[in-house]
């Protein structure tokens, strides 16, 4: 058995339902919404629980803390959901790699999820008490909760990584030739990957700021001598962040495979540009008002990195005889178009009422009154969930109804 | 065929990788039906709201909506990837092949999730932020995509009870597998489900509400909901029950009914009741007892309910063709699928399996003992625990304690062999391999009876 054979058996050999191309795009794609808010969330924990250590500095520290343990709360609800779409995507076209590294440290796996749900309730436990009156011991749910964030984000990259090296699995599992099925160990950590990853919390929550110095800039009832120093720590956080993270790229691609000549490949110096790039224009371009579109361009590097991890799967499993490209396809029309439309109808219309209502909601002081053009997508929302799901049942009803009683 | 393309094993001693799944499972379920129940909740109780003009049900409602966000948004978020995590270690074939059937449905789903996600912050935030037409729009919306997903996880899971007909197996298409014989059937459930535990954690809510009005007239409105989704549920379980299929149906009459069937009575009436009585003395119930029969329909309810629809499936995980212990049972040639218990029976788990280590592949004097724990393992352990007195159908217990390796042997080279016990997996080896499980499990490294006194009597243990 060599292990490009085992590899390609351990396929599920009811292949693919659409080209693996396609499955790839969006595994890339999704996973950048996943990252950016795993970074927004961690960087706003630093920030709320900086805020609340500095809150007897000035009004701003404890409004900053505050905001940020709110914007922490929905960051996790949003990295959690939006996390599903790439861990769906890459079980279609890696499952191999996904589920051999998931059995083989399953107790950190099933473990990532107890202690998701205790950070995540040390953090509503901060949120709750997170207040001007509050006593200093407070801030310890949150410096809890973070360090299980980061632990939990640690078992992921472990688990992200050890699916790369197939070649030691068998060591893992089997060392010195006796089987362990306990999945107890965490088998594999790249340091400079995982820590490079992390860093970049810095400089997203530094884009951060500066939108959201932006969006309240409408506000009257908010002091725009908050808002003034919320920009000027966003910059600074972003400049003297991505400066650190620089440098940890330039680490992890030097601890890249050398037989791979990945250190070579554009698109790793390409990112490392950007970066840069990006703290320059933080630097000096980042006057009032051009906060969302430097948050857009930290999003695009943020899909240069989702793009650089494929780049790299790719490439170290290759020479194992592992390529998604020769991946069995059973293309299945009728689920491909229920997602489609899905996304364009459902995605669209109920997901652009949501935001278009919390966006406008939340730049108006007191009780925000729909416009025309926000009543007839309100009304549209609920529409196109009615006329989904009835076109659910009816279809669902005749493919039921043929293969019940006239098999 | 010179591999199988099987995982390496997760092995959690005495309950099993399956309990793990579980736990969970059951946590996730009172945490998504809440929340999808509740969401219809809401946007009755708005809809009285706006057009009889009585906003204080509003507060109800923002009450309720933030007790959802730590109950439903916080555990049931992380413990739905947490129940793919656990189907991940503990099944990871059978994983595999529901997300390269229904990927596409799974990601229209997620598009389901993240909207609601976002309503749900928007929903409970913004009441009394935005005007109230467009709240009730956001809140009906909300309703009706929560039950969006709802709709398309139930057809998974259905799929792995069966399909129901040859259909699927011939066409390969999403739609035959989706719309399976026990979809609606099992929709009805659900949905008459989430609206008794949204009812019940309602009331919990309710119960510790100060103003008195308010709480009178909210649980006047939400009980009759209650018994009307329990009466929903039951009567779609009974013709749940008629498109089960027989492995199913043995299961549940010789071992399940007779363990649950009582409690699950016992869950009916008194929900029931408690509803009535909460529909016509509302100020009698009071948060311990409304936290009490919430608890009481999660462990004598809900855990059972979870227990039997996972054990109805054996001896599969997905579709009636992956075997619990990752085994293709059969050929499905509309996906190009061969089943392995034939090549396996011919040439062998430990020729086959790809994590077996290359010391252990052939069975000597010396490693008998070793290898037969590791065949265990993987041809038993997704449904057996393997310590005597374990809770998960230990196979210590189910062969009695006993040593007669003769005896072992004999089962696994009759019934099992021939796939003659409808519930379990038909396990075909060759006879060095029997005879290396047999030694294992007649192995006394514990105090196991002699073959005399055993007569078999399958529901002597304790889960079947």
């Amino acid at each position: 058995m060599t292990l490009g054979a085992i590899l390609n058996a351990m396929r599920d050999p009811a292949g693919v339902p659409g080209a693996p191309g396609l499955f790839e795009a969006l595994f890339v794609g999704t996973w950048v919404f996943h990252i950016a808010f795993v970074l927004l969330t961690l960087g706003a924990c630093a920030l709320a629980v900086a805020g609340f250590l500095l809150r007897e500095r000035s009004a701003h520290w404890m409004r900053l803390s505050t905001s940020m343990t709110g914007v922490a709360k929905i960051g996790v609800s949003l990295l959690i959901v939006l996390g599903v779409a790439p861990l769906l995507f890459t079980q279609v076209i890696y499952d191999p790699q996904w589920y051999a590294s998931n059995v083989l440290s399953a107790s950190w796996a099933l473990g990532f999820i107890a202690t998701l749900i205790v950070g995540y309730c040390l953090w509503f436990a901060f949120y709750s008490k997170n207040e001007e009156a509050a006593k200093r011991p407070v801030v310890l749910y949150a410096v809890a909760a973070l360090a299980i964030f980061l632990f939990d984000g640690l078992i992921m990259h472990a688990l992200i990584y050890q699916s790369l090296l197939p070649e030691r699995w068998m060591d893992w599992y089997a060392p010195g030739g006796v089987v362990d099925t306990s999945g107890a160990r965490l088998h594999a950590i790249q340091w400079s990957r995982y820590l490079f990853i992390i860093s970049l919390s810095a400089p997203a929550v530094g884009l951060f700021l500066l939108a959201y110095a932006d969006y309240f800039a409408t506000r009257s009832d908010i002091d725009p001598a908050y808002l003034t120093f919320a920009r000027t720590l966003g910059r600074k956080v972003c400049v003297f962040g991505s400066p650190v993270s620089l440098m940890l790229l330039l680490w992890w691609m030097s601890d890249l495979p050398s037989d791979s000549r990945l250190v070579a490949h554009p698109l790793g110096w390409l990112l490392a540009i950007s970066l840069a790039a990006l703290a320059w224009l933080v630097a000096t371009k980042s006057a009032p008002g051009r906060g969302y579109a430097l948050l857009a361009s930290g999003v695009a590097l943020l899909l240069l990195l989702s793009a650089w991890r494929e780049v790299i799967r790719v490439a170290v499993l290759a020479p194992l005889g592992y390529s998604i490209d020769d991946y069995k396809v059973n293309v299945d029309w009728p689920s491909a178009i229920l997602f489609a439309t899905t996304l364009v109808g459902v995605g669209g219309l109920v997901g652009g009422f949501y935001l278009t209502v919390c966006y406008q909601a939340g730049r108006v002081r007191g009780l925000y009154t729909a416009g025309v053009g926000v009543a007839r997508l309100s009304s549209a929302a609920v529409a196109i969930l009615i006329v989904w799901i009835a076109t659910f049942f009816t279809y669902g009803a005749a493919i039921w109804v043929k293969n019940v009683f006239l098999p | 065929m010179d591999i199988v393309g099987a995982y390496p094993t997760f092995y959690v001693p005495y309950i099993g990788s399956a309990w793990m799944m579980g736990i969970i499972g059951v946590i996730h379920v009172l945490a998504s039906h809440t929340s999808v129940g509740a969401s219809f909740l809401f946007a009755i109780l708005e809809s009285k709201a706006y057009r009889d003009e009585q906003p204080q049900l509003l507060d109800f409602i923002r009450r309720y909506g933030v007790f959802l966000l730590v109950f439903s948004y916080v555990i049931g978020s992380i413990t739905g990837p947490g129940i793919w995590y656990a189907i991940t270690v503990a099944s990871p074939r059978g994983v595999s092949g529901l997300i390269h059937n229904f990927v596409w449905v799974w990601a229209t789903e997620w598009i389901y999730f993240t909207v609601e996600v976002i309503g749900v912050y928007a929903l409970v935030y913004l009441i009394g932020k935005i005007d109230p037409l467009t709240h009730l729009k956001l809140t009906w919306s909300f309703a009706l995509a929560s039950w969006a997903t709802m709709l398309l996880i139930v057809g998974i899971l259905s799929f792995m009870m069966w399909p129901g007909n040859e259909a699927w197996y011939e066409t390969g298409s999403t739609n035959d597998a989706f719309y399976n014989l026990n979809f609606f059937a099992h929709l009805g459930i659900r949905t008459g489900s989430m609206l008794v535990m949204a009812v019940v954690v309602g009331f919990i809510v309710a119960s510790g509400m100060k103003d008195t009005d308010l709480k009178v007239s909210v649980m006047r409105l939400l009980a009759p909901i209650g018994v009307v989704g329990g009466f929903f549920a039951v009567m779609m379980f009974l013709y749940y029950l008629q498109t089960l299929p027989n492995n199913a149906l043995i299961m549940l009459r010789s071992h399940l009914l007779p363990r649950y069937a009582d409690g699950m009575i016992a869950v009916f009436v008194a929900t029931t009741v408690y509803l009535l009585v909460g529909w016509a003395r509302p100020q009698l119930v009071k948060p311990p007892l409304a936290i009490a029969l919430f608890l009481f329909l999660a462990t004598i309810g809900v855990w059972p309910e979870e227990r039997m629809r996972e054990s109805m499936r054996k001896p599969y995980v997905v579709g009636q063709y992956i075997y619990g212990n990752q085994v293709i049972s059969r050929d499905a040639p509309g996906k190009g699928v061969l089943g392995e218990v034939d090549v396996i029976a011919e040439k062998g788990l430990l020729a086959l399996h790809p994590f077996v280590p290359d010391r252990l592949r052939s069975v000597t004097d010396e490693n008998r003992l070793e290898v037969g724990e590791l065949l265990t393992k993987i041809a038993c352990s997704n449904c057996h625990s393997l310590e005597p007195g374990a809770p998960l159908r230990s196979l210590p217990d189910k062969f009695h304690g006993s040593k007669d390796k003769d005896l072992i042997a004999a089962f696994l080279e009759g019934p099992l062999k021939h796939g003659a016990i409808p519930y379990m997996p038909r396990i075909d080896l060759p006879a060095a391999e029997v005879d290396a499980i047999a030694s294992y499990l007649a192995n006394p490294g514990d105090d196991r009876r002699p073959a005399s006194t055993i007569a078999i009597s399958p529901s002597d243990s304790k889960e079947n």
